[in-house]
């Protein structure tokens, strides 16, 4: 089946640049690179976290247009990893965290192509591409990116996004028919109060590691049936930040819930520091709620330059209904460097 | 647990000279302002328009230090390390009906007394300013300011009028603060517009007037 997509998606998207003659393009290239590390009470020095590990990499933003405007945009974003806990064979990886091309048909219509975040919760709409504080999509998805396609738009009241994808997060594989799809249906971005809804269902595959070169960790060849609905808003006001999400629904048989809050805020008098704090939780069985993965965070930024920031981070395992050995306290130190 | 440590302790120098070198080259880089949202917020200012076209500019790219001392002179005060380096890359949507120029749209970041404050403008194809808005405000007094019958008032004013905001009597100083205790924003504000003129000048009109005399 694979083989018989992959000329359609070529002939979809060279029809896509040749339908308007090129007059020109424009593009950003931003370096980046992320040095993470600290200390856990369950893993002692730990060099990586579920979405960060030590990389150097870049991101290519472009813009085509014609003598009628901009008809594509394309992102490509690498990076590359090296992971201290793997063999020196293993540790070395690729990364491909944005990898899409988007043909603006019209403001109602635009389509994408390739790896992007499936269209639920807080992903889609915030840049948690470098943070230590990430949304629910790690626990509730299982990943933040997914390769496939997109329709999205700007309508007068609300904007819109759909997604169908494969169902695999950073690696390309297929297994047990997987896929994913995902709408979200939220308010303009411009606005000071934004909230969304939006819902899933999907064969999705249980993977560890955001390695997309060579392949992450298959925990299964069988995929988990999911499905969702969620609600996510943030809300501006003066120099403080606040977002929230949630999520509903099964995973096979079980009943999952999960949240998320967050309060970030930038110091008025010296705008370089910032603070976040973050409760998040997830139950994989609502019937066993001790088996809840719950965290209280706590991260201090610090912006050395526009381009450079330093964040300390402090994760604090709650783990509410449960008491005694297996909770585990991280503290981390990040130095992050994203410039042209 | 020793080894780890040093493991650790390697992977981090290696990082660091890895940005070492970064920094050896570019000093300081930054992202720029954008607009949230263009196709909804270019339909606000121009509803007739079919398209648009975006190009990203820099200081450094255009001209580097001695052009920033230019804009300096212009904007009169110095560039804020934090938010105006010269690698910040400005975003100018030139809005089209069809094949034809209708105007210009472009934001700035400036800071503000409670965070970064991001200002929006749509000027014609001279640099008149069709439409101001704030895309992002921190401030305790954020409705007040972004009211209508504030932001209005800087409608049809052009570069000239803010090269002589200082004289009595000018456009720009018949322009009363909105806020009871946030001058500090209004001050603000004047500034990233007046900066966000001059770029606009420097990058997008001053080429096209070139063009238009060859």
């Amino acid at each position: 089946m694979r083989s018989n997509i992959r000329p359609i998606f070529v002939i979809v998207i060279l029809s896509l640049f040749l339908s308007e003659p090129a007059r020109a393009s424009d593009f950003l290239f931003y370096k980046e690179v992320n040095a993470i590390g600290g200390y856990s009470n369950k893993k002692e020095w730990i060099g990586k976290t579920d979405e960060l590990s030590n990389t150097v990499g870049f991101e290519h933003y472009g813009k085509l247009s014609s003598d009628h405007g901009d008809f594509l945009t394309t992102d490509l974003q690498m990076r590359f990893a090296y992971d201290s806990s793997e063999d020196s064979t293993d540790a070395w990886s690729v990364e491909i965290h944005n990898a899409w091309v988007e043909y603006r048909a019209s403001p109602e219509l635009k389509i994408k192509g390739g790896h992007f975040e499936p269209a639920f919760g807080l992903e889609p709409v915030v840049d948690a591409h470098s943070t230590i504080l990430q949304t629910l999509a790690m626990s509730d998805i299982g990943f933040t990116r997914d390769w496939g396609a997109e329709l999205r738009g700007s309508l007068p009241a609300f904007d819109y996004q759909a997604a169908f994808q494969i169902g695999s997060g950073m690696s390309i594989r297929r297994e047990d028919s997987s896929f994913l799809v995902t709408v979200r249906i939220g308010t303009p971005q411009t606005e000071d109060l934004r909230y969304g809804l939006s819902t899933l269902v999907g064969n999705v595959l249980e993977t560890s590691g955001m390695s997309t070169f060579p392949k992450n960790h298959l925990l299964s060849k069988e995929t988990v049936f999911k499905e969702r609905v969620g609600f996510d808003m943030q809300y501006s006001w003066q120099s403080f930040l606040f977002k929230g999400e949630t999520a509903y629904g099964i995973n096979d048989n079980d009943n999952v819930i999960g949240y998320l809050t967050e309060v970030d805020y930038m110091a008025p008098k010296s705008q370089n520091w910032s603070v976040e704090t973050q409760l998040q939780s997830w139950f994989n069985d609502m019937k066993l709620p001790q088996e809840d993965d719950t965290t209280f965070s706590i991260c201090l930024s610090y912006k050395l330059s526009q381009a450079v920031t330093i964040r300390a981070a402090l994760t604090y395992d709650l783990n509410i209904f449960s008491s005694g050995p297996g909770r585990d306290t991280r503290a981390l130190l990040q130095f992050y460097y994203y410039g042209k | 647990m020793g080894n780890d440590m040093f493991k650790f302790i390697r992977i981090f120098l290696l990082l660091l000279f890895c940005l070492a070198a970064i920094f050896c080259r570019v000093a300081f880089a930054a992202v720029g302002c954008e607009l949230n949202d263009p196709d909804r917020d270019i339909n606000k200012a121009f509803p007739q328009s079919t398209g648009y076209k975006t190009d990203f500019v820099t200081i450094a790219e255009k001209g580097g230090e001695k052009l920033k001392v230019e804009i300096e002179e212009k904007l009169g005060d110095k560039f804020d390390a934090l938010y105006e380096s010269l690698d910040v890359p400005y975003t100018y949507y030139t809005i089209l009906k069809g094949k034809d120029i209708l105007g210009y749209m472009h934001g700035v970041n400036q800071k503000g007394l409670y965070g970064g404050m991001q200002l929006i403008i749509s000027t014609d194809p001279k640099g008149k300013i069709i439409l101001f808005y704030y895309q992002k405000l921190s401030s305790q007094e954020a409705k007040e300011f972004r009211e209508r019958s504030f932001t209005d008032q800087f409608t049809s004013l052009t570069l000239e009028d803010f090269l002589k905001s200082n004289e009595p009597g000018s456009r720009i100083s018949n322009i009363k603060d909105p806020s009871k205790n946030s001058h500090e924003d209004f001050r603000y504000t004047l500034r990233g517009l007046k900066k966000n003129m001059i770029l606009l000048n420097e990058f997008i009109l001053k080429g096209k007037k070139d063009e238009n005399k060859k």
